[in-house]
C-alpha cells in the first residue's frame, strides 16, 4: 500500500499558554483514534505548536483503507424471527453488534439448519476522502478550559481560528471551520516574514515554518535554555526559570531571542521577594542571581520581535521595569510608614468566613491557639510570649498595600514590616514563614514560633469550617482544608508532646467564646476523624499496609508522631514476626468471634481452671506492660508484652471448652475472653490484622 | 518631549479617529456620564446587543476614583483616557487592523516586541465576559483586546470585537518620558507646549482630595438609592437609554464610597450586585426596544409595499 505524510495546521490568534500545552496532548490523542477509526495505517504522529498554531503530522498515512469481507453468522433463523416474520431481539441485537440494519440480514443454510448470517463487504476507500471529515471532527473536539464564538460563526474554538493548512502529499484535503476552508498556506512571524507561505508538503513544513521565523515547541524551549546558559555564562550569574513561567515564555513567541536588561541599583533595597514577583508574574522576566545566591539588577527578557532590534526592545522593558518597580517601591515605603496595629484594626473589616467572622476575630483565636501549642510542647513563658505576638501580628499585612498587590507575598511583607517595626526575629520569621507548607514538599516554617502559628492558623480554620458543618468534600476545599491538615501533620511532628485533641478542643473553645454555637463534642470527634482520615493517607503514602493502617486508625490515636511510629513497628515486626503476628491475630479474633462485650471484664477468679488462671495472670502482666510502655512510647515494647500472651491463649483454646453447658461457668470464661481482647485495645485493632488479603 | 517626531497627546487621538474612520468606523464622541471605563459607553455596552452591525470609536475620559495618587504617581491617575473601537461582527482581520494602527501613532509593530498575551475580561457590574489579550509593546501593556461572549447577561450574536487603547501609556511610550504629566498634548502656535500635567495635574489633585476624603459618604449612600430607584422608574416607563444612564449614576456612586473606604468587604459585593442587576435589566429592555422597533419597521414596509 503506497503511503504519504498528513498534515494539518490549525492557525488561529494567539492561544494561551497553558490551554495550548494540554491541547498538544489532546490533538496526539485525537489524531491516533481519528486515523485509527477511519481505518487508516499510520506511521509516527507529531504535534508541533506555537502560540498562533497548532500542527500534527502524521506519517506514512496508508492512501487507503484496507477491503473488507467478512461474513459472520448469527442466531438460528428461527429464534431470529417470529411466526409473523418479524426480527426478534436476538436478530436486532445481532444486527446492531456487527454495525448492519437488521433488513441487511440474510438467512442460509449451514449444515442442515437455517442460520442468520451478515455479510460485510467494505471496500477500500481512500484515504483523500476520510481525511478531511476527520480533521474537522478534530478541531472541534479539542476541549479548551473556555472556548468563544467570533464574527457571525456558530463555531467555536479558543481563540477564532483565521486558517488552515491541511495537505495529504503534496495534496491539499479540503477542510472547513466556521468560515475558515483549507489551503496549503500557512503564516510566518508577524514581523520577520509577514503575509502567507506556501506549505509544499508535509515533509517540508517545519522548514517553511523556520524560513518564516517560526520555531516549535521544543525548538523554541532548547533554543530559550541555550541563550540563558550563554547570559550565565557570560555574566557570571544563575538565571531562576520557574517551571511555570519558563512554559509560558515558551508559548509566548515564535522566534525567540534571550535579551538582558537592568533595573536600577535603588530597587535593590526593596524586599526582593517582590521585586521578583513582579518581574516574573506581572512581566514574565527572569531574575538572577551572584554567586552568594543575591539578586542582581539584571533581568532576562525572551523577546519576539526582530533581533536586529534587541537594543530598542530592551531599553523598552527597562523602562516598564521601572514603571513596576516604582510601585513595588513605593507601595513598600508607604507601608513601611503605617503601623500594623492599624492595619489589624481594618481587619474588622475583612471578612474570613461569613458564619465564622472577620479576620481580626479570626487573629484573636489564632493567639489563643498559639499560646496553647506552646504551653502544651513545654516551651516556657517567654517563646509561649513570642507566640501569641507572632499570632497577634500574623494576618496585619493582608491590608497592606504591597499584598494587595502582590497577594503571594502575604506574611513575607509582614516578617519584613515586623523587622522595621522592631520585632524580635522569631517574630518576623514566625510572621513570614506562618503560610507554610503552602504545597505539598514546601518547606515548614524555621522555627518553633512560626511552627505554632502555622499550626493555630490552619487548625482554626479547620475546627471553624466543621463547627459550621462545613467539611471539605471531594469537590469542594475552598480553604485548602486537606493541605493544611497534612501541613499540621508534618509540623506536629516535630513537637511529639503536643496532643493534638487538646489542641482541638482548645480551637473550639475558642470560637465558643466567640459566641458561635454548636455541638463541641461532636465536632471534635468530626475534627479528629478527619485528621485521623489524613494520618491514614499519609502512612499510606509512606507505603505501609492498609492493613496495619487500620489496626492503628481503629486505637483512636491521632498524635502524628505516634500514629506513624505505631504503624512503622506494626509493619516491622509484622515482617519480623511473621508466625507470631499471625498467631496473635488469629487468637485474638477468635476471642473476639466468641465474646460477648455487654458482659464485661470482671472475672470471677473463684470459677476459674489452671489454664484460664495462667491466661488471667499473663494478661494481667500483659495489661501493665502495654501500659507502661505506651506510656513512655515504647510501642514495640507493647507489641511485645502483647505477644507474650501466645502460649496462654493457645493452652487456653487447646484445654478449655468455653461453650460450658453450666451458663455460670460460660459467662465467666467470655468475661476472661473480653479482658483478653480488651487488653489488645490501647495496641492496635488486630481484628484489621486477621483479615485475608482482598477481604 | 524626549522624542520630538512622536506624536502630541491630540494627535495620537486624532491619528486613531483618522484611522479607525477610514476602516469603517463612525467617530463618536464620548459619554457625557462618569464612567470607569470605554465599555460603559452606550456605543459599546448596547449596541455590542442584537444582530444589527455597529462600528464606532472614540476617546472615552475614565475616572477610577481609587486610583487618584494627588498627581504624585507618574503613572496613575483617577482621571484618564481610553480610546476605544467596537466593531460587530468582528472582523476576520482584527488584529492586523490594530497592529495597522500602532504605526499610525508612532509605534511600527515591526521595531517593537508586540504581543498579545491572554487576558480573560470580566465585567462584574455589566454581567460581560469575553476572551482575548492584553497587548503588550516591549513588555507594556498598552491595549486590551477582548471578543464580546455575553454583555447585561446576554449572549452576543455575532460577536464584537473591542479594542480599548491606554492612551497615557501609549504616549507616554511613544514620546518616551517617564511621567503622564510631562506628555506633550499639543504645540502651540508660539512654538510653547501645552503638556498633560498644564491640563491635568491639578485635577488630579482636587479630584484625589475629593474622592478620597471630602466626598459625602451619606450623600452617596443617598444618592446610589435614588438613582436606582429612578433607573427602574425609567425602566417601567419603557425608556431604557435613560434607565442605563441611571445605572452609570449608580456605578459612579459605588466608585466614590469604595474610593472613601466606606464598605466593608460584604457591603461592597452587594453594591456591585445592585449595579449589575439595573444594568442588566437596562441592557435587557434595550434589546427588546430594538426589537420592536425592528418588528415595526417590517410591519410598515409590508404596508407601503
Amino acid at each position: 500500500m503506497p503511503v504519504r505524510d498528513f498534515l494539518l495546521e490549525i492557525g488561529s490568534e494567539e492561544l494561551p499558554s497553558a490551554p495550548l500545552d494540554a491541547a498538544r496532548k489532546q490533538l496526539l490523542d485525537l489524531t491516533a483514534k481519528g486515523l485509527a477509526d477511519a481505518g487508516l495505517a499510520h506511521g509516527e504522529l507529531r504535534v508541533l505548536s506555537s502560540p498562533r498554531r497548532l500542527a500534527v503530522i502524521a506519517s506514512d498515512v496508508a492512501d487507503a483503507t484496507e477491503a473488507v469481507s467478512i461474513t459472520a453468522r448469527g442466531p438460528r433463523a428461527s429464534a431470529a424471527f417470529d411466526a409473523d416474520g418479524n426480527p426478534t431481539k436476538a436478530a436486532l441485537g445481532f444486527a446492531r453488534s456487527k454495525g448492519v440494519e437488521v433488513e441487511d440480514l440474510v438467512v442460509r443454510d449451514e449444515k442442515g439448519q437455517d442460520y442468520v448470517f451478515c455479510d460485510i463487504e467494505r471496500p477500500s476507500r481512500p484515504a483523500s476522502e476520510l481525511l478531511g471529515p476527520m480533521a474537522e471532527s478534530l478541531i472541534a473536539r479539542l476541549s479548551w478550559p473556555r472556548s468563544q464564538r467570533w464574527g457571525s460563526e456558530s463555531v467555536r474554538y479558543c481563540r477564532p481560528v483565521r486558517w488552515i493548512v491541511c495537505l495529504f502529499g503534496p495534496e491539499v484535503v479540503p477542510v472547513a471551520y466556521g468560515d475558515v476552508t483549507s489551503g496549503r498556506e500557512t503564516r510566518g512571524h508577524r514581523v520577520l516574514a509577514p503575509g502567507w507561505h506556501d506549505v509544499a508538503d508535509p515533509a517540508s513544513y517545519e522548514a517553511t515554518l523556520e524560513a518564516a521565523f517560526v520555531l516549535s515547541h521544543d525548538v523554541r524551549a532548547a533554543r530559550i535554555r541555550e541563550g540563558i546558559e550563554e547570559v550565565e555564562g557570560r555574566l557570571g550569574v544563575a538565571v531562576d526559570t520557574p517551571a511555570r513561567v519558563f512554559a509560558e515564555v515558551v508559548n509566548l513567541c515564535e522566534w525567540p531571542t534571550v535579551i538582558t536588561g537592568q533595573f536600577d541599583e535603588r530597587f535593590l533595597d526593596v524586599p526582593q521577594e517582590i521585586i521578583c514577583e513582579s518581574m516574573l508574574s506581572h512581566q514574565r522576566y527572569f531574575p538572577t542571581y551572584d554567586a552568594k545566591d543575591g539578586l542582581t539588577r539584571t533581568f532576562v527578557v525572551v523577546g519576539n520581535g526582530d533581533p536586529a532590534c534587541s537594543r530598542a526592545i530592551a531599553d523598552g522593558n527597562e523602562r516598564v521595569v521601572r514603571a513596576r518597580l516604582d510601585d513595588a517601591a513605593f507601595f513598600y515605603e508607604e507601608d513601611l510608614k503605617a503601623s500594623m496595629e492599624d492595619w489589624l484594626e481594618r481587619l474588622e473589616d475583612v471578612t474570613f468566613q461569613e458564619r465564622l467572622g472577620t479576620l481580626r476575630q479570626k487573629v484573636y483565636r489564632m493567639e489563643g491557639l498559639a499560646c496553647e501549642v506552646a504551653r502544651l510542647a513545654g516551651e516556657d513563658d517567654d517563646t509561649q510570649a513570642l507566640c501569641g505576638e507572632a499570632a497577634h501580628l500574623a494576618k496585619a499585612d493582608l491590608v497592606s498595600s504591597a499584598v494587595v498587590e502582590f497577594t503571594n507575598q502575604q506574611g513575607v511583607m509582614g516578617g519584613y514590616y515586623a523587622t522595621a517595626a522592631g520585632a524580635p526575629r522569631e517574630v518576623a520569621e514566625a510572621i513570614a514563614d506562618h503560610y507554610r507548607p503552602r504545597f505539598a514538599g514546601d518547606e515548614l516554617p524555621r522555627g518553633f514560633v512560626g511552627k505554632a502559628v502555622a499550626i493555630a492558623d490552619k487548625l482554626d480554620t479547620i475546627c471553624g469550617m466543621f463547627a459550621i458543618d462545613e467539611p471539605p468534600t471531594g469537590s469542594k476545599d475552598p480553604f485548602a482544608q486537606r493541605r493544611s491538615a497534612i501541613g499540621i501533620i508534618r509540623m506536629l511532628l516535630a513537637m511529639p508532646q503536643v496532643p493534638l485533641r487538646s489542641l482541638i478542643a482548645a480551637s473550639l473553645a475558642l470560637y465558643r467564646e466567640q459566641g458561635l454555637s454548636f455541638d463541641e463534642a461532636a465536632v471534635a470527634r468530626e475534627v479528629a476523624g478527619f485528621m485521623a482520615g489524613r494520618l491514614a493517607v499519609m502512612a499510606r503514602d509512606e507505603g505501609a499496609s492498609p492493613d496495619a493502617v487500620q489496626a492503628v486508625s481503629a486505637t483512636g490515636v491521632i498524635d502524628p508522631e505516634e500514629f506513624l511510629s505505631r504503624v512503622r513497628t506494626l509493619e516491622s515486626m509484622r515482617s519480623s514476626e511473621a508466625e507470631l503476628m499471625d498467631d496473635l491475630a488469629q487468637g485474638f479474633t477468635r476471642a473476639t468471634h466468641l465474646a460477648d462485650a455487654s458482659l464485661g471484664t470482671d472475672v470471677d477468679e473463684a470459677l476459674l481452671k489452671d489454664a484460664e488462671r495462667r491466661l488471667l495472670r499473663a494478661v494481667e502482666v500483659a495489661e501493665g506492660s502495654v501500659a507502661e510502655s505506651l506510656g513512655k512510647g515504647r510501642y514495640g515494647d507493647a507489641l511485645a508484652a502483647l505477644a507474650k500472651l501466645r502460649g496462654p491463649v493457645d493452652a487456653f483454646f487447646e484445654e478449655v471448652l468455653v461453650m460450658d453447658p453450666d451458663e455460670r461457668i460460660r459467662a465467666n470464661r467470655l468475661r476472661l475472653l473480653n479482658r483478653f481482647a480488651a487488653a489488645f485495645g490501647p495496641v492496635a485493632d488486630f481484628r484489621a490484622l486477621a483479615r485475608p488479603v482482598g477481604d | 518631549m524626549a522624542n520630538p517626531n512622536a506624536p502630541t497627546f491630540q494627535e495620537m487621538i486624532l491619528a486613531l479617529q483618522t484611522y479607525w474612520a477610514g476602516h469603517g468606523c463612525a467617530v463618536m464622541q464620548p459619554v457625557d456620564t462618569e464612567v470607569g471605563a470605554g465599555t460603559f459607553h452606550t456605543a459599546t455596552t448596547l449596541r455590542s446587543l442584537g444582530p444589527e452591525p455597529w462600528a464606532a470609536c472614540y476617546a472615552q475620559p475614565c475616572r477610577r476614583p481609587t486610583d487618584g495618587r494627588y498627581g504624585e504617581n507618574p503613572n496613575r491617575m483617577q482621571h484618564y483616557y481610553q480610546f476605544q473601537v467596537l466593531i460587530k461582527p468582528s472582523p476576520a482581520d482584527s488584529q492586523e487592523l490594530y497592529l495597522g494602527s500602532l504605526t499610525k501613532i508612532g509605534l511600527d509593530p515591526a521595531e517593537h516586541d508586540v504581543r498579545f498575551v491572554e487576558d480573560d475580561w470580566e465585567s462584574p457590574t455589566l454581567g460581560a465576559w469575553g476572551l482575548g489579550w492584553e497587548v503588550w509593546i516591549d513588555g507594556m501593556e498598552v491595549t486590551q483586546f477582548t471578543y464580546f461572549q455575553q454583555v447585561g447577561g446576554i449572549e452576543c450574536d455575532p460577536v464584537p470585537v473591542e479594542i480599548t487603547y491606554g492612551l497615557e501609556r501609549l504616549a507616554m511610550y511613544a514620546q518616551d518620558v517617564d511621567s503622564v504629566f510631562d506628555l506633550v498634548w499639543c504645540v502651540q502656535p508660539d512654538g510653547s507646549t501645552l503638556t498633560y500635567g498644564d491640563v491635568f495635574l491639578e485635577n488630579e489633585r482636587e479630584f484625589s482630595a475629593y474622592n478620597f476624603e471630602v466626598a459625602d459618604v451619606a450623600a452617596l449612600r443617598e444618592r446610589f438609592d435614588q438613582y436606582e430607584r429612578e433607573c427602574r422608574a425609567c425602566l417601567d416607563a419603557n425608556l431604557p437609554l435613560v434607565a442605563y444612564d441611571c445605572a452609570l449614576k449608580c456605578s459612579h456612586q459605588f466608585n466614590l464610597l469604595d474610593a472613601r473606604g466606606a464598605l466593608s468587604q460584604t457591603e461592597r459585593m452587594n453594591y456591585i450586585l445592585r449595579v449589575r442587576t439595573v444594568a442588566k435589566s437596562a441592557c435587557v429592555a434595550w434589546l427588546e426596544s430594538q426589537r420592536a422597533d425592528a418588528a415595526e419597521g417590517a410591519r410598515t414596509e409590508g404596508e407601503v409595499a
